[in-house]
Protein backbone atom coordinates (compact mmCIF):
# COMPACT_ATOMS: atom_id res chain seq x y z
CA UNK A 1 0.00 0.00 0.00
CA UNK A 2 1.29 3.41 -0.92
CA UNK A 3 0.80 5.72 2.00
CA UNK A 4 1.35 9.16 0.67
CA UNK A 5 -1.46 10.39 -1.46
CA UNK A 6 -0.58 12.66 -4.29
CA UNK A 7 -2.53 13.76 -7.27
CA UNK A 8 -1.20 15.35 -10.41
CA UNK A 9 -4.11 17.67 -10.73
CA UNK A 10 -3.93 21.30 -9.83
CA UNK A 11 -6.31 24.13 -10.43
CA UNK A 12 -7.16 27.34 -8.70
CA UNK A 13 -10.57 27.70 -7.17
CA UNK A 14 -12.03 31.21 -7.40
CA UNK A 15 -13.38 32.42 -4.04
CA UNK A 16 -16.86 33.00 -5.46
CA UNK A 17 -17.17 29.28 -6.20
CA UNK A 18 -16.80 28.34 -2.55
CA UNK A 19 -20.27 27.71 -1.10
CA UNK A 20 -20.19 30.03 1.89
CA UNK A 21 -23.65 29.17 3.24
CA UNK A 22 -26.18 26.34 2.99
CA UNK A 23 -28.34 26.24 -0.16
CA UNK A 24 -31.37 26.93 2.07
CA UNK A 25 -29.87 30.34 2.81
CA UNK A 26 -29.69 30.89 -0.95
CA UNK A 27 -33.43 30.19 -1.24
CA UNK A 28 -33.00 26.62 -2.49
CA UNK A 29 -34.21 23.31 -1.15
CA UNK A 30 -31.48 20.79 -0.37
CA UNK A 31 -32.23 18.89 -3.56
CA UNK A 32 -32.16 21.98 -5.77
CA UNK A 33 -28.38 22.25 -5.83
CA UNK A 34 -26.80 21.57 -9.21
CA UNK A 35 -25.79 18.15 -10.44
CA UNK A 36 -23.15 17.52 -13.08
CA UNK A 37 -23.36 14.06 -14.65
CA UNK A 38 -20.18 12.90 -16.32
CA UNK A 39 -19.70 9.57 -18.08
CA UNK A 40 -16.12 8.43 -18.05
CA UNK A 41 -16.64 5.87 -20.81
CA UNK A 42 -17.38 8.53 -23.42
CA UNK A 43 -16.57 11.83 -21.65
CA UNK A 44 -20.17 13.03 -21.98
CA UNK A 45 -21.07 15.78 -19.52
CA UNK A 46 -24.59 16.90 -18.68
CA UNK A 47 -25.96 19.50 -16.27
CA UNK A 48 -29.07 19.15 -14.13
CA UNK A 49 -30.47 19.76 -10.67
CA UNK A 50 -30.01 17.21 -7.92
CA UNK A 51 -33.72 16.39 -7.79
CA UNK A 52 -33.40 15.14 -11.40
CA UNK A 53 -31.15 12.31 -10.15
CA UNK A 54 -33.68 9.47 -10.76
CA UNK A 55 -33.70 10.30 -14.49
CA UNK A 56 -30.06 9.31 -14.75
CA UNK A 57 -30.32 6.00 -12.92
CA UNK A 58 -31.86 2.66 -13.87
CA UNK A 59 -33.95 0.07 -12.12
CA UNK A 60 -31.70 -2.26 -10.19
CA UNK A 61 -28.93 0.26 -9.61
CA UNK A 62 -27.75 0.34 -6.00
CA UNK A 63 -26.98 3.57 -4.22
CA UNK A 64 -24.77 3.09 -1.16
CA UNK A 65 -25.09 5.77 1.51
CA UNK A 66 -23.19 6.56 4.71
CA UNK A 67 -25.73 6.97 7.49
CA UNK A 68 -23.29 8.21 10.14
CA UNK A 69 -24.72 11.19 12.05
CA UNK A 70 -22.65 14.31 12.45
CA UNK A 71 -21.77 15.37 15.99
CA UNK A 72 -21.30 18.83 17.41
CA UNK A 73 -17.55 18.21 17.29
CA UNK A 74 -16.19 21.71 17.93
CA UNK A 75 -15.77 23.03 21.45
CA UNK A 76 -14.56 26.31 22.80
CA UNK A 77 -11.47 25.86 24.93
CA UNK A 78 -9.23 28.00 27.12
CA UNK A 79 -5.53 27.34 27.38
CA UNK A 80 -3.98 27.73 30.83
CA UNK A 81 -2.57 31.13 29.78
CA UNK A 82 -6.07 32.33 28.84
CA UNK A 83 -5.72 31.97 25.08
CA UNK A 84 -9.16 31.17 23.66
CA UNK A 85 -9.03 28.25 21.22
CA UNK A 86 -11.34 25.94 19.37
CA UNK A 87 -10.97 22.20 19.94
CA UNK A 88 -12.11 19.91 17.12
CA UNK A 89 -12.80 16.32 18.12
CA UNK A 90 -11.79 14.11 15.22
CA UNK A 91 -12.06 10.47 16.23
CA UNK A 92 -12.95 8.72 19.48
CA UNK A 93 -10.05 6.29 19.91
CA UNK A 94 -10.69 4.40 23.10
CA UNK A 95 -11.95 5.17 26.60
CA UNK A 96 -11.25 8.88 27.17
CA UNK A 97 -8.75 9.19 24.32
CA UNK A 98 -9.51 11.18 21.20
CA UNK A 99 -7.64 12.58 18.27
CA UNK A 100 -8.20 16.31 18.21
CA UNK A 101 -7.16 19.41 16.32
CA UNK A 102 -6.59 22.76 18.02
CA UNK A 103 -7.43 25.95 16.19
CA UNK A 104 -6.85 29.55 17.16
CA UNK A 105 -9.41 32.26 16.53
CA UNK A 106 -8.31 35.28 14.54
CA UNK A 107 -9.69 38.75 15.30
CA UNK A 108 -11.76 38.55 12.10
CA UNK A 109 -13.52 35.44 13.42
CA UNK A 110 -11.64 33.04 11.16
CA UNK A 111 -9.81 30.09 12.60
CA UNK A 112 -6.49 28.51 11.75
CA UNK A 113 -4.47 25.57 12.94
CA UNK A 114 -2.93 26.44 16.32
CA UNK A 115 0.81 25.85 16.10
CA UNK A 116 1.93 26.49 19.65
CA UNK A 117 0.31 23.61 21.48
CA UNK A 118 2.62 21.51 23.66
CA UNK A 119 2.52 18.06 25.10
CA UNK A 120 0.95 18.25 28.55
CA UNK A 121 -1.14 21.34 27.80
CA UNK A 122 -4.33 21.36 29.81
CA UNK A 123 -7.35 23.02 28.23
CA UNK A 124 -10.43 23.96 30.17
CA UNK A 125 -13.63 23.17 28.32
CA UNK A 126 -17.14 24.54 28.92
CA UNK A 127 -19.19 23.17 31.79
CA UNK A 128 -16.09 21.99 33.65
CA UNK A 129 -14.81 19.70 30.94
CA UNK A 130 -11.07 19.19 30.49
CA UNK A 131 -8.64 18.13 27.78
CA UNK A 132 -5.01 17.10 28.27
CA UNK A 133 -2.74 16.88 25.23
CA UNK A 134 -0.82 13.62 25.40
CA UNK A 135 1.33 14.05 22.31
CA UNK A 136 1.15 14.35 18.52
CA UNK A 137 -1.00 11.57 17.11
CA UNK A 138 0.96 8.77 15.50
CA UNK A 139 -1.13 6.84 13.04
CA UNK A 140 -0.84 3.09 13.45
CA UNK A 141 -1.97 2.53 9.88
CA UNK A 142 1.54 1.71 8.77
CA UNK A 143 3.67 0.12 11.48
CA UNK A 144 6.84 0.97 9.53
CA UNK A 145 6.15 4.67 9.34
CA UNK A 146 5.91 6.20 12.78
CA UNK A 147 5.38 9.73 11.56
CA UNK A 148 3.78 12.09 14.09
CA UNK A 149 0.85 14.06 12.70
CA UNK A 150 1.33 17.78 12.10
CA UNK A 151 -2.35 18.38 12.66
CA UNK A 152 -3.77 15.93 15.14
CA UNK A 153 -3.06 15.46 18.83
CA UNK A 154 -3.91 12.53 21.00
CA UNK A 155 -5.83 13.99 23.92
CA UNK A 156 -7.45 12.70 27.07
CA UNK A 157 -10.88 14.28 27.45
CA UNK A 158 -13.00 14.46 30.56
CA UNK A 159 -16.62 15.47 30.44
CA UNK A 160 -18.78 15.85 33.56
CA UNK A 161 -21.81 14.35 31.78
CA UNK A 162 -22.48 11.77 29.08
CA UNK A 163 -20.61 12.51 25.86
CA UNK A 164 -23.67 12.93 23.63
CA UNK A 165 -25.38 15.20 26.16
CA UNK A 166 -22.22 17.19 26.61
CA UNK A 167 -21.66 17.75 22.91
CA UNK A 168 -25.26 18.60 22.18
CA UNK A 169 -25.19 21.14 24.98
CA UNK A 170 -21.75 22.70 24.56
CA UNK A 171 -20.51 21.72 21.11
CA UNK A 172 -21.19 23.15 17.70
CA UNK A 173 -20.51 21.93 14.19
CA UNK A 174 -16.98 22.12 12.82
CA UNK A 175 -16.77 24.98 10.35
CA UNK A 176 -13.97 26.13 8.09
CA UNK A 177 -13.32 29.67 6.96
CA UNK A 178 -15.14 29.50 3.64
CA UNK A 179 -18.40 29.16 5.57
CA UNK A 180 -19.04 32.65 6.88
CA UNK A 181 -21.26 31.89 9.84
CA UNK A 182 -22.12 29.21 12.37
CA UNK A 183 -25.10 27.13 11.31
CA UNK A 184 -26.90 24.72 13.64
CA UNK A 185 -26.20 20.98 13.51
CA UNK A 186 -29.39 20.30 11.53
CA UNK A 187 -27.71 21.93 8.53
CA UNK A 188 -24.89 19.39 8.85
CA UNK A 189 -27.11 16.31 8.95
CA UNK A 190 -28.22 14.11 6.08
CA UNK A 191 -31.94 13.27 6.23
CA UNK A 192 -31.16 9.57 6.63
CA UNK A 193 -28.46 9.83 9.33
CA UNK A 194 -28.82 7.29 12.13
CA UNK A 195 -25.84 6.52 14.35
CA UNK A 196 -23.92 9.45 15.77
CA UNK A 197 -20.13 9.56 15.32
CA UNK A 198 -18.88 11.77 12.50
CA UNK A 199 -16.77 14.86 13.14
CA UNK A 200 -17.79 16.29 9.78
CA UNK A 201 -20.85 15.65 7.67
CA UNK A 202 -20.59 12.95 4.98
CA UNK A 203 -21.68 15.75 2.70
CA UNK A 204 -22.34 14.03 -0.62
CA UNK A 205 -25.59 12.78 0.90
CA UNK A 206 -26.76 16.18 2.06
CA UNK A 207 -28.96 16.98 -0.99
CA UNK A 208 -31.13 13.86 -0.60
CA UNK A 209 -34.65 14.54 0.66
CA UNK A 210 -37.21 11.96 1.82
CA UNK A 211 -39.25 12.82 -1.25
CA UNK A 212 -36.33 12.13 -3.57
CA UNK A 213 -35.52 8.87 -1.79
CA UNK A 214 -39.07 7.63 -2.30
CA UNK A 215 -38.96 8.60 -6.00
CA UNK A 216 -35.76 6.57 -6.33
CA UNK A 217 -37.39 3.66 -4.55
CA UNK A 218 -40.46 3.75 -6.76
CA UNK A 219 -38.20 3.56 -9.80
CA UNK A 220 -36.68 0.36 -8.43
CA UNK A 221 -33.38 1.90 -7.40
CA UNK A 222 -32.11 0.35 -4.19
CA UNK A 223 -30.56 2.25 -1.32
CA UNK A 224 -28.04 0.36 0.82
CA UNK A 225 -26.76 1.89 4.07
CA UNK A 226 -23.38 1.55 5.72
CA UNK A 227 -21.54 3.54 8.36
CA UNK A 228 -18.19 5.25 8.38
CA UNK A 229 -17.59 7.79 11.13
CA UNK A 230 -15.56 10.60 9.60
CA UNK A 231 -12.71 12.42 11.33
CA UNK A 232 -11.60 15.97 10.60
CA UNK A 233 -10.79 16.57 6.96
CA UNK A 234 -8.18 19.25 6.86
CA UNK A 235 -4.96 17.30 7.20
CA UNK A 236 -1.87 18.81 5.66
CA UNK A 237 -1.03 17.43 2.26
CA UNK A 238 1.28 14.44 2.55
CA UNK A 239 0.14 13.61 6.06
CA UNK A 240 -0.32 9.92 6.68
CA UNK A 241 -3.96 8.81 6.82
CA UNK A 242 -5.64 7.90 10.06
CA UNK A 243 -8.09 5.16 10.81
CA UNK A 244 -11.84 5.54 10.85
CA UNK A 245 -14.53 3.21 12.22
CA UNK A 246 -16.88 1.47 9.76
CA UNK A 247 -19.79 -0.96 9.74
CA UNK A 248 -21.24 -2.85 6.79
CA UNK A 249 -24.28 -5.10 7.25
CA UNK A 250 -24.73 -8.40 5.44
CA UNK A 251 -27.84 -7.02 3.73
CA UNK A 252 -25.85 -4.15 2.25
CA UNK A 253 -23.11 -6.56 1.19
CA UNK A 254 -25.72 -8.74 -0.53
CA UNK A 255 -27.24 -5.78 -2.37
CA UNK A 256 -23.85 -4.62 -3.61
CA UNK A 257 -22.82 -8.12 -4.67
CA UNK A 258 -26.15 -8.67 -6.39
CA UNK A 259 -25.84 -5.52 -8.44
CA UNK A 260 -22.26 -6.29 -9.37
CA UNK A 261 -22.96 -9.85 -10.47
CA UNK A 262 -25.85 -8.75 -12.68
CA UNK A 263 -23.87 -5.92 -14.24
CA UNK A 264 -25.83 -3.08 -12.68
CA UNK A 265 -24.33 0.05 -11.26
CA UNK A 266 -23.08 0.45 -7.71
CA UNK A 267 -23.09 4.16 -6.91
CA UNK A 268 -21.15 5.27 -3.85
CA UNK A 269 -22.54 8.41 -2.24
CA UNK A 270 -19.36 10.08 -1.11
CA UNK A 271 -15.74 9.06 -0.86
CA UNK A 272 -16.35 7.62 2.64
CA UNK A 273 -18.52 4.94 1.04
CA UNK A 274 -15.75 4.08 -1.44
CA UNK A 275 -13.25 3.79 1.39
CA UNK A 276 -15.57 1.49 3.34
CA UNK A 277 -16.60 -0.80 0.48
CA UNK A 278 -13.00 -1.22 -0.65
CA UNK A 279 -12.15 -2.13 2.95
CA UNK A 280 -14.62 -5.02 3.03
CA UNK A 281 -13.91 -6.21 -0.54
CA UNK A 282 -12.12 -9.37 -1.48
CA UNK A 283 -9.69 -9.45 -4.39
CA UNK A 284 -12.46 -10.27 -6.84
CA UNK A 285 -14.52 -7.33 -5.62
CA UNK A 286 -17.04 -9.35 -3.66
CA UNK A 287 -17.86 -7.49 -0.45
CA UNK A 288 -18.72 -8.98 2.90
CA UNK A 289 -20.27 -7.68 6.09
CA UNK A 290 -17.85 -6.31 8.62
CA UNK A 291 -16.98 -3.70 11.18
CA UNK A 292 -13.76 -2.29 12.50
CA UNK A 293 -11.18 0.36 11.77
CA UNK A 294 -10.07 1.08 8.25
CA UNK A 295 -6.73 2.44 7.11
CA UNK A 296 -7.60 2.01 3.44
CA UNK A 297 -5.99 4.59 1.21
CA UNK A 298 -7.14 5.05 -2.33
CA UNK A 299 -4.56 6.55 -4.59
CA UNK A 300 -5.02 7.62 -8.18
CA UNK A 301 -3.38 4.36 -9.24
CA UNK A 302 -5.57 2.17 -7.04
CA UNK A 303 -7.86 -0.18 -8.93
CA UNK A 304 -11.38 0.08 -7.50
CA UNK A 305 -13.01 -3.31 -7.04
CA UNK A 306 -16.47 -2.53 -5.72
CA UNK A 307 -18.03 0.58 -7.21
CA UNK A 308 -18.31 1.85 -10.76
CA UNK A 309 -20.06 5.13 -10.05
CA UNK A 310 -19.62 7.91 -7.51
CA UNK A 311 -21.84 10.74 -6.39
CA UNK A 312 -19.65 13.34 -4.71
CA UNK A 313 -19.19 17.01 -4.01
CA UNK A 314 -16.66 19.22 -5.74
CA UNK A 315 -13.23 18.71 -4.23
CA UNK A 316 -10.54 21.28 -3.57
CA UNK A 317 -7.35 21.35 -5.59
CA UNK A 318 -4.84 18.92 -4.11
CA UNK A 319 -7.48 17.27 -1.92
CA UNK A 320 -6.64 13.63 -1.38
CA UNK A 321 -10.24 12.86 -2.33
CA UNK A 322 -9.44 13.81 -5.91
CA UNK A 323 -7.29 10.69 -6.09
CA UNK A 324 -10.41 8.60 -5.50
CA UNK A 325 -12.16 10.32 -8.41
CA UNK A 326 -9.12 9.67 -10.57
CA UNK A 327 -8.93 6.02 -9.64
CA UNK A 328 -12.54 5.66 -10.78
CA UNK A 329 -12.62 7.78 -13.92
CA UNK A 330 -9.04 8.56 -14.87
CA UNK A 331 -7.20 11.85 -14.69
CA UNK A 332 -8.22 13.11 -18.13
CA UNK A 333 -11.91 12.67 -17.48
CA UNK A 334 -11.77 14.40 -14.10
CA UNK A 335 -9.81 17.29 -15.62
CA UNK A 336 -12.47 17.64 -18.28
CA UNK A 337 -15.34 17.50 -15.79
CA UNK A 338 -13.67 19.97 -13.44
CA UNK A 339 -13.03 22.49 -16.18
CA UNK A 340 -16.73 22.24 -17.09
CA UNK A 341 -17.69 22.74 -13.46
CA UNK A 342 -15.42 25.76 -13.12
CA UNK A 343 -16.74 27.17 -16.37
CA UNK A 344 -20.37 26.70 -15.33
CA UNK A 345 -19.82 28.18 -11.87
CA UNK A 346 -20.45 25.07 -9.79
CA UNK A 347 -20.13 25.59 -6.05
CA UNK A 348 -17.54 23.72 -3.98
CA UNK A 349 -17.52 22.23 -0.44
CA UNK A 350 -20.19 20.69 1.79
CA UNK A 351 -22.94 23.19 0.98
CA UNK A 352 -22.17 23.20 -2.73
CA UNK A 353 -23.09 21.31 -5.89
CA UNK A 354 -22.77 17.63 -6.75
CA UNK A 355 -21.03 15.50 -9.34
CA UNK A 356 -22.25 12.09 -10.48
CA UNK A 357 -19.48 10.12 -12.15
CA UNK A 358 -20.73 7.08 -14.08
CA UNK A 359 -19.38 4.61 -16.61
CA UNK B 1 -29.05 25.13 28.76
CA UNK B 2 -28.59 28.40 26.93
CA UNK B 3 -26.37 31.28 27.91
CA UNK B 4 -26.89 35.02 27.76
CA UNK B 5 -24.51 37.92 28.20
CA UNK B 6 -26.07 41.18 29.41
CA UNK B 7 -24.16 44.41 29.71
CA UNK B 8 -25.24 46.89 32.36
CA UNK B 9 -27.08 44.23 34.33
CA UNK B 10 -26.85 45.55 37.88
CA UNK B 11 -30.06 47.59 37.72
CA UNK B 12 -32.96 48.70 35.55
CA UNK B 13 -33.87 46.82 32.40
CA UNK B 14 -30.63 44.77 32.38
CA UNK B 15 -31.29 43.36 35.85
CA UNK B 16 -34.99 42.77 35.14
CA UNK B 17 -34.10 40.78 32.02
CA UNK B 18 -31.35 38.88 33.87
CA UNK B 19 -33.88 37.87 36.55
CA UNK B 20 -36.30 36.47 33.98
CA UNK B 21 -33.58 34.58 32.08
CA UNK B 22 -32.21 33.20 35.36
CA UNK B 23 -35.66 31.93 36.37
CA UNK B 24 -35.93 30.25 32.98
CA UNK B 25 -32.61 28.49 33.59
CA UNK B 26 -30.34 30.47 31.29
CA UNK B 27 -26.67 30.66 32.24
CA UNK B 28 -25.65 34.31 32.62
CA UNK B 29 -22.64 36.51 32.17
CA UNK B 30 -23.35 39.95 33.57
CA UNK B 31 -21.32 43.11 33.70
CA UNK B 32 -21.63 46.59 35.20
CA UNK B 33 -19.27 49.27 36.41
CA UNK B 34 -20.40 49.30 40.05
CA UNK B 35 -18.76 46.35 41.75
CA UNK B 36 -21.03 46.32 44.80
CA UNK B 37 -24.36 46.49 42.97
CA UNK B 38 -23.16 43.86 40.48
CA UNK B 39 -22.19 41.53 43.31
CA UNK B 40 -25.63 42.02 44.79
CA UNK B 41 -27.21 41.09 41.47
CA UNK B 42 -24.94 38.05 41.17
CA UNK B 43 -25.92 36.82 44.65
CA UNK B 44 -29.59 37.11 43.85
CA UNK B 45 -29.36 35.51 40.38
CA UNK B 46 -27.09 32.67 41.41
CA UNK B 47 -29.98 31.28 43.46
CA UNK B 48 -31.52 30.31 40.13
CA UNK B 49 -28.70 29.65 37.71
CA UNK B 50 -25.02 29.64 36.87
CA UNK B 51 -23.83 33.28 36.85
CA UNK B 52 -20.47 34.83 36.04
CA UNK B 53 -20.34 38.49 37.08
CA UNK B 54 -17.45 40.62 35.87
CA UNK B 55 -17.31 44.20 37.08
CA UNK B 56 -15.66 46.67 34.74
CA UNK B 57 -15.98 49.39 32.16
CA UNK B 58 -17.50 47.95 28.98
CA UNK B 59 -15.82 50.66 26.88
CA UNK B 60 -12.40 49.12 27.59
CA UNK B 61 -10.99 46.32 25.47
CA UNK B 62 -9.47 44.33 28.32
CA UNK B 63 -12.81 44.12 30.10
CA UNK B 64 -14.47 42.90 26.91
CA UNK B 65 -11.74 40.25 26.58
CA UNK B 66 -12.59 39.05 30.10
CA UNK B 67 -16.23 38.72 29.07
CA UNK B 68 -15.15 36.72 26.03
CA UNK B 69 -13.14 34.30 28.17
CA UNK B 70 -16.14 33.82 30.44
CA UNK B 71 -18.21 33.12 27.33
CA UNK B 72 -15.73 30.43 26.24
CA UNK B 73 -15.89 28.90 29.73
CA UNK B 74 -19.66 28.72 29.46
CA UNK B 75 -19.51 27.10 26.04
CA UNK B 76 -20.72 30.07 24.02
CA UNK B 77 -23.42 32.68 23.96
CA UNK B 78 -26.98 32.23 22.68
CA UNK B 79 -28.17 35.76 23.46
CA UNK B 80 -25.98 38.86 23.58
CA UNK B 81 -27.74 41.89 25.04
CA UNK B 82 -26.12 45.27 24.55
CA UNK B 83 -28.04 47.06 27.25
CA UNK B 84 -25.46 49.37 28.89
CA UNK B 85 -25.82 52.92 27.70
CA UNK B 86 -25.00 56.45 28.72
CA UNK B 87 -27.50 59.32 28.74
CA UNK B 88 -25.00 62.16 28.87
CA UNK B 89 -25.37 65.22 31.12
CA UNK B 90 -28.41 65.56 33.36
CA UNK B 91 -30.34 67.59 32.52
CA UNK B 92 -29.55 67.08 28.85
CA UNK B 93 -28.30 70.21 27.13
CA UNK B 94 -29.52 71.49 23.75
CA UNK B 95 -27.24 70.49 20.90
CA UNK B 96 -25.79 73.99 20.42
CA UNK B 97 -24.64 73.89 24.03
CA UNK B 98 -23.70 70.21 24.10
CA UNK B 99 -20.18 69.63 25.51
CA UNK B 100 -18.42 67.76 22.71
CA UNK B 101 -16.19 65.71 24.96
CA UNK B 102 -19.29 64.32 26.66
CA UNK B 103 -20.88 63.71 23.27
CA UNK B 104 -17.87 61.60 22.36
CA UNK B 105 -18.40 59.54 25.49
CA UNK B 106 -22.09 59.12 24.67
CA UNK B 107 -21.20 57.82 21.20
CA UNK B 108 -18.41 55.65 22.56
CA UNK B 109 -20.76 53.96 25.03
CA UNK B 110 -23.89 53.78 22.88
CA UNK B 111 -22.55 53.15 19.36
CA UNK B 112 -18.94 52.03 19.22
CA UNK B 113 -18.95 49.86 22.34
CA UNK B 114 -21.97 47.70 21.38
CA UNK B 115 -20.20 46.95 18.10
CA UNK B 116 -16.94 46.30 19.95
CA UNK B 117 -18.75 43.86 22.25
CA UNK B 118 -20.12 41.99 19.23
CA UNK B 119 -16.71 41.95 17.55
CA UNK B 120 -15.00 40.58 20.66
CA UNK B 121 -17.70 38.00 21.34
CA UNK B 122 -18.26 36.93 17.72
CA UNK B 123 -16.24 33.75 18.03
CA UNK B 124 -18.33 32.72 21.03
CA UNK B 125 -21.74 33.20 19.39
CA UNK B 126 -23.46 29.86 19.02
CA UNK B 127 -25.43 28.96 15.88
CA UNK B 128 -28.61 31.03 15.58
CA UNK B 129 -27.54 33.25 18.47
CA UNK B 130 -29.45 36.49 18.84
CA UNK B 131 -28.12 39.94 19.50
CA UNK B 132 -30.32 42.53 21.19
CA UNK B 133 -29.23 46.13 20.93
CA UNK B 134 -31.37 48.21 23.27
CA UNK B 135 -32.28 51.48 21.60
CA UNK B 136 -34.95 54.09 22.24
CA UNK B 137 -37.75 55.97 20.52
CA UNK B 138 -35.44 58.97 20.96
CA UNK B 139 -33.41 57.33 18.18
CA UNK B 140 -36.34 57.76 15.80
CA UNK B 141 -38.31 60.79 17.03
CA UNK B 142 -36.67 64.23 17.25
CA UNK B 143 -37.22 65.22 20.89
CA UNK B 144 -35.79 68.56 21.99
CA UNK B 145 -32.97 68.05 24.44
CA UNK B 146 -32.31 64.46 23.29
CA UNK B 147 -29.80 65.39 20.57
CA UNK B 148 -26.85 63.54 22.06
CA UNK B 149 -28.47 60.34 23.35
CA UNK B 150 -31.10 60.25 20.59
CA UNK B 151 -28.66 60.62 17.70
CA UNK B 152 -26.37 57.97 19.24
CA UNK B 153 -29.31 55.54 19.40
CA UNK B 154 -30.18 56.39 15.78
CA UNK B 155 -26.62 55.42 14.86
CA UNK B 156 -26.96 52.17 16.83
CA UNK B 157 -30.19 51.38 14.97
CA UNK B 158 -28.61 51.83 11.55
CA UNK B 159 -25.52 49.91 12.65
CA UNK B 160 -27.77 47.04 13.77
CA UNK B 161 -29.71 47.07 10.50
CA UNK B 162 -26.54 46.76 8.43
CA UNK B 163 -25.11 44.11 10.74
CA UNK B 164 -28.29 42.10 10.23
CA UNK B 165 -27.91 42.26 6.44
CA UNK B 166 -24.29 41.20 6.70
CA UNK B 167 -25.00 38.24 9.03
CA UNK B 168 -28.06 36.30 7.89
CA UNK B 169 -27.39 33.35 10.22
CA UNK B 170 -27.71 35.56 13.31
CA UNK B 171 -30.89 37.10 14.64
CA UNK B 172 -30.18 40.77 15.24
CA UNK B 173 -32.80 42.88 16.97
CA UNK B 174 -32.73 46.56 17.78
CA UNK B 175 -35.36 47.10 20.35
CA UNK B 176 -37.17 50.07 21.81
CA UNK B 177 -38.05 48.97 25.35
CA UNK B 178 -40.46 51.90 25.88
CA UNK B 179 -40.49 54.40 28.74
CA UNK B 180 -39.47 52.81 32.01
CA UNK B 181 -38.96 53.90 35.61
CA UNK B 182 -35.22 53.66 35.63
CA UNK B 183 -32.32 55.67 36.95
CA UNK B 184 -31.62 56.77 33.39
CA UNK B 185 -35.14 58.14 32.87
CA UNK B 186 -34.88 59.97 36.20
CA UNK B 187 -31.64 61.56 35.01
CA UNK B 188 -33.35 62.59 31.78
CA UNK B 189 -36.16 64.25 33.73
CA UNK B 190 -34.39 65.26 36.94
CA UNK B 191 -37.23 67.34 38.35
CA UNK B 192 -40.15 65.16 37.37
CA UNK B 193 -41.97 62.45 39.21
CA UNK B 194 -41.58 59.41 36.95
CA UNK B 195 -43.39 56.92 39.16
CA UNK B 196 -46.30 56.89 36.72
CA UNK B 197 -44.08 55.16 34.13
CA UNK B 198 -44.07 51.39 33.82
CA UNK B 199 -41.43 49.39 35.67
CA UNK B 200 -38.64 47.89 33.53
CA UNK B 201 -40.09 44.44 34.31
CA UNK B 202 -42.97 45.29 31.99
CA UNK B 203 -40.64 45.47 29.00
CA UNK B 204 -39.12 42.07 29.73
CA UNK B 205 -41.81 39.82 28.16
CA UNK B 206 -41.27 41.60 24.84
CA UNK B 207 -37.52 41.01 25.01
CA UNK B 208 -38.10 37.37 25.97
CA UNK B 209 -40.40 36.97 22.97
CA UNK B 210 -37.53 38.06 20.74
CA UNK B 211 -34.89 35.93 22.47
CA UNK B 212 -36.99 32.77 22.48
CA UNK B 213 -39.01 33.28 19.31
CA UNK B 214 -37.78 32.87 15.77
CA UNK B 215 -38.57 36.38 14.59
CA UNK B 216 -36.52 37.75 11.72
CA UNK B 217 -33.88 40.38 12.38
CA UNK B 218 -35.29 43.88 12.62
CA UNK B 219 -36.49 46.77 14.78
CA UNK B 220 -39.03 45.89 17.42
CA UNK B 221 -40.95 47.66 20.14
CA UNK B 222 -40.90 45.55 23.31
CA UNK B 223 -44.38 46.55 24.42
CA UNK B 224 -45.99 46.09 21.01
CA UNK B 225 -44.54 42.57 20.82
CA UNK B 226 -46.55 41.44 23.80
CA UNK B 227 -49.69 43.56 23.54
CA UNK B 228 -50.59 43.01 19.91
CA UNK B 229 -51.10 39.46 18.67
CA UNK B 230 -48.39 38.01 16.45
Amino acid sequence: MTLLVTSDFEFSLPAELEASEPPEARGLRRDQVRLMISNYSNDQIRHARFHDLPEFLNEGDVIVINTSRTRNSALMALRADGTPLELHLSTHQTADYWTVELRSIQPDGKSKHFEDACEGDVLSLPGEGKAVLKGPYISDCDPDLKQPSQTLWLAELNFPIRLDDYLSRFGFPIRYNYVKERWPLSYYQTVYATESGSAEMPSAGRPFTHELLSRLESKGIQVAPLILHTGVSNLETHEPPYKEFYQVSSLTAQMVNGARSSGRRVIAVGTTVVRTLETVAEVDGKVHAGEGWTCKVITAQYKLRTVNALLTGMHEPQATHLAILQSLAGLDHIKLAYSEALHHGYLWHEFGDLHLIMP
Amino acid sequence: MKNALITGASRGLGLALARQLAKDGWGLIIDARGERSLEQARLELSGFTNVIAIPGDITTGSHREDLSKAAVQMGGIDALVNNASYLGPSPQPALLDYPLDVLEDVYLTNVITPLAVIQTLRATLRPEACILNITSDAGVEAYEGWGGYGSSKAALEQLSAILAKENPALRIYWVDPGDMQTQMLQEAFPDEDITDRPLPEESVPGLMALIEGGKPSGRYNANALVKSPG
